[in-house]
């Protein structure tokens, strides 16, 4: 009754529900990977959100004008006054600074030997 | 080898058979198979008979409560952030802490590691929750995450965390008008929350489609640190003044955003226990007033703009004017004739009732309704008061409401018509999302001449240089501004004590950007000076200006007044 090809077949049905036991397990676990990145995605999401509204309550103009007022002898901080914008085109040019003269070649140019050229106002 | 193995076993089978003397074969089965039937009828009976009652069962006991409660839905809302994208209101999660006694070991236990992390956990009412069968207590709502994580580390058995969604203002009072309410079920119920939900959010939310990470924040034309100068010297003028109420608005006189609009008092939105007070509405949008002389702005730009006065005329103000049995008079009285500039700078009466006169009724009545003054103002808030003016417009009424006295008007859209007035002639919509200049020329129409515009301007500086408004000077600033002091009506009649004051003033006012008024309601004399505009609302106008000019991005201009400039280079 029981021939060779029966049994073959048989340790196929075995192979292959083993095969697929095996795909439907990984797949499983791979889904609960996902959930659990999910979740994590999830909770980061949240952890964003508070600490925007944290930030958004550590800046707050009210919050900062107190800080201001209580750490005044240390920081002077003080609001900007108008005559202290100004824009580029406010401002005057930059002084030109004269390159100053440099007594050395001053000098050289008194030390140099008398020109060649002979003026009618020198004696030969 | 099993092929052998069966054939063997078959053999044996067929020796057996053959000893057995044979019934008919009928009878050999018949008999049997009754009785099988009969067992097979009773076992499914039996089994049947078991599940249905089980279901009875199940259907008429109770199941003890366990577990929290089903979570209450709490739809998600899109943040709202200022033009700078600063949150103004936001949806955070917080975790509210309940315990099933029935799994809690030790009562004493438990209750003591919780005094670690909540110290003020009252002991008593504690312990009586988690000695009782219940199923399920409440034991703290809304708890801060690091509470929760401490909580959890605790590792007590019986106690667990439902999260909730919450509503949370960082600015608290700031901006607690204009961005308005949600109530428990996060569905907008004031202010600028109820205009997103009217604006289809509360369909996303029906359907399902708001998530928090699709919504997209609502950006709104506010400017935060504005909203906080504002908030700030109003809350010290109000305090100074002793007044009972304060409320101001900045705009931007090309566009008509909203950059700040603070009516004090107001609420936390984070715990409006007393927003509902009566004096806590929106006076900005909300409460109509008598705006008193701050008015003459729209009888003078009327009257110039009809042509048929101009700056050059006089008009006599020597003597009260009677109107049957009216007396008006002048709070300082010149008596002289006096041109339109001086009857501006000193606020006459009766140089603006004179003036008003010069215009028939129609198009007097007709000027306002163009500037937007007797009709109720198109806005996003929903709370949006319809102003008040005379059934009948009689030659007396024209007269006092010269002066702004017979039209009751919001503080807000007086603003928005002298925006007009100032920049140009340009009457624009006043809003609260941003808006570009393209976005804003479809909601603006022409009211007055641009010539009229600039005698105004000049009116506007020449009140700030000289007159009534010097208190608002700011260096660097040029502002012009036009003050207004009302008498309140009290039981029917003008009470001389009870003031309501306004000051209107635009920066620079050579090219308004910027439009503020300040309101005071019945402030008390101060350091000496009278309760009336110039002494209060003026200077806290002016402090407003101060502050928030160098933020919105106007350029100080000295002009002529320019002294030195002291510049190190280095």
């Amino acid at each position: 009754m029981f021939r060779t090809t029966d049994i073959v077949l048989i340790a196929v049905m075995i192979g292959t529900a083993a095969v697929t036991y095996r795909i439907k397990q990984s797949a499983e676990s791979e889904l609960e990977h996902i959930n659990k990145i999910r979740t994590q995605i999830r909770l980061e999401h949240d952890t964003i959100n508070l600490l925007q509204a944290d930030w958004s309550l550590l800046t707050q103009p009210k919050r900062l004008q107190k800080l201001v007022e209580l750490y005044q002898p240390q920081l002077n901080l003080q609001p900007t006054t108008a005559e202290q914008i100004v824009t580029l085109d406010q401002l005057p040019m930059r002084p030109v600074e004269m390159p100053k003269p440099d007594p050395q070649a001053a000098g050289q140019v008194a030390q140099n030997n008398p020109d060649k050229t002979v003026t009618g106002s020198l004696k030969k | 080898m099993i092929r052998r193995w069966l054939k063997k076993i078959r053999r044996s089978d067929e020796t057996a058979d053959d000893t057995i003397v044979l019934d008919g074969s009928r009878k050999s089965t018949g008999g049997r198979a009754g009785s099988r039937i009969l067992m097979m009828g009773v076992m499914f009976f039996c089994v049947y008979g078991v599940i249905a009652g089980r279901l009875v069962y199940y259907g008429s006991h109770k199941e003890e409560d366990s577990g929290p409660p089903p979570a209450r839905p709490t739809e998600a809302r899109p943040d709202i952030v200022d033009r700078n994208g600063e949150i103004l209101a936001t949806d955070i999660k917080t975790a509210s802490l309940y315990a099933e006694p029935r799994h809690i070991v030790d009562v004493d236990e438990a209750i003591d590691k919780l005094h670690t992390v909540l110290p003020d956990l009252n002991y008593e009412d504690t312990y009586r929750k988690l000695k009782s069968h219940a199923g399920f207590v409440w034991l703290r709502r809304q708890l801060t995450p690091k509470q929760e994580a401490d909580i959890l580390a605790l590792g007590v058995p019986g106690l667990g965390f439902r999260t909730e969604r919450k509503r949370f203002y960082p600015g608290g009072s700031m901006a607690s008008h204009i961005l308005g309410l949600v109530n428990i079920d996060n569905k907008g119920i004031a202010g600028m929350e109820k205009y997103i939900d009217e604006q289809g959010l509360s369909i996303l939310q029906a359907t399902g489609l708001a998530t928090q990470q699709d919504l997209k924040p609502f950006r709104l034309s506010i400017d935060a640190r504005v909203q906080h100068i504002m908030h700030d010297e109003l809350t010290q003028s109000m305090e100074k003044y002793r007044a009972i109420a304060a409320g101001g608005v900045v705009l931007n006189a090309k566009t008509g955003e909203v950059l700040a609009m603070v009516s004090l008092p107001d609420y936390d939105p984070n715990n409006p226990y007393n927003a509902l007070d009566k004096d806590r509405f929106n006076r900005m949008s909300n409460g109509v007033f008598e705006m008193g002389s701050t008015f003459k702005t729209f009888t003078t730009a009327m009257a110039l703009d009809s042509g048929k006065v101009h700056l050059s005329d006089k008009f006599d103000t020597t003597h009260p004017l009677h109107y049957g049995r009216y007396t008006i008079h002048d709070y300082e009285p010149k008596h002289r004739w006096l041109t339109v500039p001086e009857i501006f700078k000193y606020s006459s009466n009766i140089g603006t009732a004179l003036e008003a006169e010069k215009v028939s009724i129609e198009h007097n009545q007709q000027f306002l309704t163009n500037l937007g003054l007797l009709t109720r103002v198109p806005f996003e808030l929903p709370e949006i008061a319809t102003p008040e003016q005379p059934k009948v417009w009689k030659p007396i009424n024209q007269i006092t409401i010269a002066f702004g006295h017979g039209v009751a008007t919001t503080p807000l859209q007086t603003a928005v018509a002298g925006m007009a007035i100032l920049n140009g002639g340009l009457l624009i919509e006043p809003t609260l999302l941003p808006r570009t200049q393209a976005e804003a020329d479809e909601h603006t129409k022409r009211v007055i001449k641009a010539s009229t515009s600039q005698d105004m301007k000049y009116l506007f500086r020449l009140n700030v240089e000289q007159g009534s408004g010097r208190q608002a000077k700011v260096p660097g600033y040029f502002v012009g501004g036009k003050t207004g002091t009302a008498e309140k009506v009290v039981n029917g009649k003008y009470s001389h004590t009870k003031n309501f004051d306004a000051f209107m003033a635009a920066f620079p006012i050579d090219d308004p950007q910027y439009v503020v008024l300040v309101v005071l309601d019945e402030p008390k004399p101060y350091g000496g000076w009278p309760a009336t505009a110039g002494a209060n609302c003026a200077p806290t106008a002016g402090n407003i200006i101060r502050r928030t000019a160098p933020i919105l991005g106007v350029e100080p201009e000295f002009g002529h007044q320019l002294g030195a400039l002291l510049v190190s280079y280095h």
